[in-house]
């Protein structure tokens, strides 16, 4: 999709200090050139294809066909992307841009993880410096993605400030850019920020939209009937969506985080029911949740790669033209999808792509069996492990842990200082 | 020339005679912080001290442009619920009880937008507030806060960065009337050991575009920062130092900072 200048209708744009103005500018100019470059797009499709394991299969699942009686439903495998996520398509193509704009350090934020993973082992690969922004409630949540972050080589930073979420993370990374542009790309994870950003990320997701034509073509003749994807910050979905936007026959579902439940700091619901206000933050116009003030509010999710208080502005802008329609998914829902997949096809998905499923399942049985559906699996789910198994409160899990604890020689040194934020 | 201009001229040539540095002083407060009520204490105090120009933040959730030491302090300023309104007519009374004086109002875009930013510039307007510093509006985007600001006698005061590219900061600097708030370096605010070189030469080629006086922020902490400002710029603006101080020892650390920098 092209911006109008950066903007999505009323959404977009760049509002930012004017000490990004320059980096920024650098940024707008490099990606305008590379896109055009076919040197770029086939170094990008090499790496795509050599390093992350693309194109990502399209798998259909004829045990949940069965199950629910309605639509046939595929899977967009983009779980099997190396690293576990679809975060890589994007990270492979800023990294490329870092190369080429001779910057030799990036910054990422991350929410559940998965975008600093992938964006530690693609500076690993490139050969740059990696800085990772992280709210210190996701650093507890996901630590096993820090320890690899960490592992890769990179510096992972816990932000105790505010809700110590993805958005802290993001004003973090900002202030970072901001004192180190000259040499440091700030490498955004999602469909968010200032232009070129929104743009840019799903120009390297779209990726995903275009194997699914090409896949759905080949595996059954037509295009799908819908496709649905989870929205944190939007980038899996513009990814798989994007490619659609001309086929206004092809209904599009974006499935925003439920959470526990309606009241403010509860859920992730920005789009769905109108719960977020217009706003300007985090350098975008876009849609947030925020109260009468303009303060940006707490959010929740089972899934921290879709507790984000804003969403992308061109999902924003979709939403409005009502060209995707929007939905949420409670926690609970999730974990049902969650393990409903993974007892019917043997695939174990992350969370927030649960969302995407647990929206399908209630509609699936809705639809004729020559309706075909396509999710978008924008994850694997080994990184969940453990809130998974809390949430089906599995008995022996905690033994377990114990159990595994109990082998370190100083285990309550360890405890101490988990506790006091000093594990990472 | 702009009536906050012309106050601050006039302010200028009065403080050559003074046993201060002849250049005016800007300090930052943050509406809310640590209670709406103490903070508005402080802000008179400083009032009172002679401050000239007092720069007040109405806080947001997310403060991108600041340091750490500023965005705890928005961060605490928020749980208070601080609401725009109140806070407006509270900085119209204190304009109206230090009529020597003038009061900024500075914040994130978010809460103004939330607020109207056509209503922001009125109601700034009734309350005598001299100038509105919103670091996240870019100037391109501006055209009717520009021409609300412009019917209603209230400055909008852009900011200009070494990072500013020189054909931009040309056409920053000439549109500026009331002041040009010079960033003295990259980074966000409260960075100690801020890059000081290259500032005679940055503030002599922003000179070169506009008439409209300067004021210099950004880690300045120390006397001969402010010295050094001393035929450059028109206005030293102290923010996380001051801030820090009255964290450290409440108003009379505050104060006794502002005095060691020769500001009060």
């Amino acid at each position: 999709m092209m911006s109008d200048n950066g903007y999505y209708g009323q959404y977009g744009g760049s509002y930012i200090p004017e000490i990004l103005y320059t980096s920024q500018q650098q940024v707008q100019q490099a990606f305008d050139e590379a896109r055009n470059d076919p040197a770029f797009i086939q170094a990008l499709e090499q790496q795509w294809q050599q390093y992350s394991g693309r194109p990502t299969p399209l798998t259909f699942c004829a045990n949940l066909t069965e199950h629910f009686g309605g639509a046939q439903i595929y899977l967009k495998r983009e779980d099997l992307n190396h690293s576990g996520a679809h975060k890589m398509n994007n990270v492979i193509g800023q990294g490329l841009l870092v190369k080429r704009m001779g910057k030799k350090r990036v910054i990422a934020e991350t929410g559940a993880g998965q975008h600093g993973i992938a964006t530690a082992l693609v500076a690993a690969r490139l050969g740059l410096e990696c800085t990772i922004y992280m709210g210190a409630k996701d650093v507890a949540r996901q630590y096993p993605n820090v320890f690899w972050m960490r592992q890769l080589g990179a510096t992972v930073i816990p932000v105790t400030t505010g809700s110590q979420t993805l958005r802290d993370a993001l004003d973090e990374a900002l202030r970072d850019w901001s004192g180190s542009y000259a040499d440091s790309h700030y490498l955004i994870g999602t469909s968010c920020g200032c232009a070129p950003f929104p743009e840019m990320v799903s120009f390297f997701q779209s990726v995903i939209g275009r194997e699914v034509r090409q896949q759905s073509l080949a595996q059954f003749g037509a295009l799908p009937d819908r496709l649905y994807a989870c929205v944190g910050g939007g980038s899996n979905a513009c990814g798989l969506f994007l490619p659609f936007m001309d086929e206004a026959q092809v209904e599009k579902v974006g499935v925003e985080a439920g959470g526990k439940g309606m009241a403010l700091g509860e859920h992730s619901i920005r789009l769905s029911h109108d719960l977020g206000q217009p706003g300007i933050a985090q350098g975008f116009a876009s849609i947030f949740l925020q109260d009468d003030q303009g303060q940006l509010q707490e959010t929740h999710s089972i899934a921290a790669g879709l507790d984000y208080v804003g969403v992308s502005p061109i999902i924003a802008h979709l939403a409005e033209q009502g060209q995707l329609r929007m939905t949420y998914a409670s926690d609970q829902e999730v974990v049902d999808a969650c393990t409903l997949l993974l007892k019917k096809e043997g695939i174990i998905p992350a969370l927030e792509s649960s969302h995407a499923l647990a929206a399908a399942f209630r509609e699936a049985g809705t639809l004729s069996p020559q309706q075909r559906i396509v999710i978008n699996l924008s994850g694997r789910g080994d990184k969940d492990i453990f809130n998974v198994a809390r949430a089906v409160q599995d008995a022996e899990f905690p033994q377990f842990l114990r159990s595994y604890l109990s082998e370190y020689p100083d285990n309550l040194q360890l405890a101490s200082d988990a506790g006091q934020g000093r594990a990472v | 020339m702009s009536t906050l201009s012309e106050f601050i001229r006039a302010r200028s040539q009065a403080q050559q005679t003074s046993e201060r540095l002849p250049l005016l002083a800007m300090t930052h407060v943050i509406y809310g912080y640590p209670t709406v009520e103490a903070s508005l204490a402080w802000m008179r105090r400083l009032l009172e001290q002679g401050i000239e120009l007092l720069e007040v933040q109405f806080p947001f959730s997310d403060p991108v442009a600041d340091g750490p030491t500023i965005v705890a302090a928005c961060h605490r300023a928020v749980e208070n619920q601080p609401q725009m309104g109140d806070c407006l007519q509270q900085l119209g009374q204190l304009q109206r009880d230090f009529p020597r004086s003038r009061i900024l109002l500075m914040g994130y875009l978010n809460p103004f937008y939330r607020f109207g930013l056509t209503r922001l510039v009125q109601d700034a307007a009734a309350q005598g507030i001299a100038g509105l510093i919103i670091p996240d509006l870019p100037m391109e985007r501006a055209g009717q806060f520009r021409r609300d600001c412009a019917g209603h006698g209230v400055e909008p005061i852009w900011l200009v960065t070494p990072a500013t590219p020189a054909e931009r900061l040309a056409s920053i600097a000439r549109q500026a009337t009331g002041m040009l708030y010079c960033v003295s370096r990259s980074g966000v605010t409260g960075q100690k050991d801020g890059a000081q070189q290259a500032l005679a030469e940055y503030l002599s080629t922003i000179r070169q575009h506009t008439d409209a006086p300067l004021a210099v922020g950004f880690g300045i902490r120390r006397r001969e920062q402010v010295e050094a400002l001393v035929g450059q710029a028109d206005i030293a603006i102290v923010g996380s130092a001051l801030l820090e101080a009255y964290n450290a020892g409440g108003q009379e650390a505050g104060l006794a900072l502002l005095a060691s920098l020769g500001m009060i």
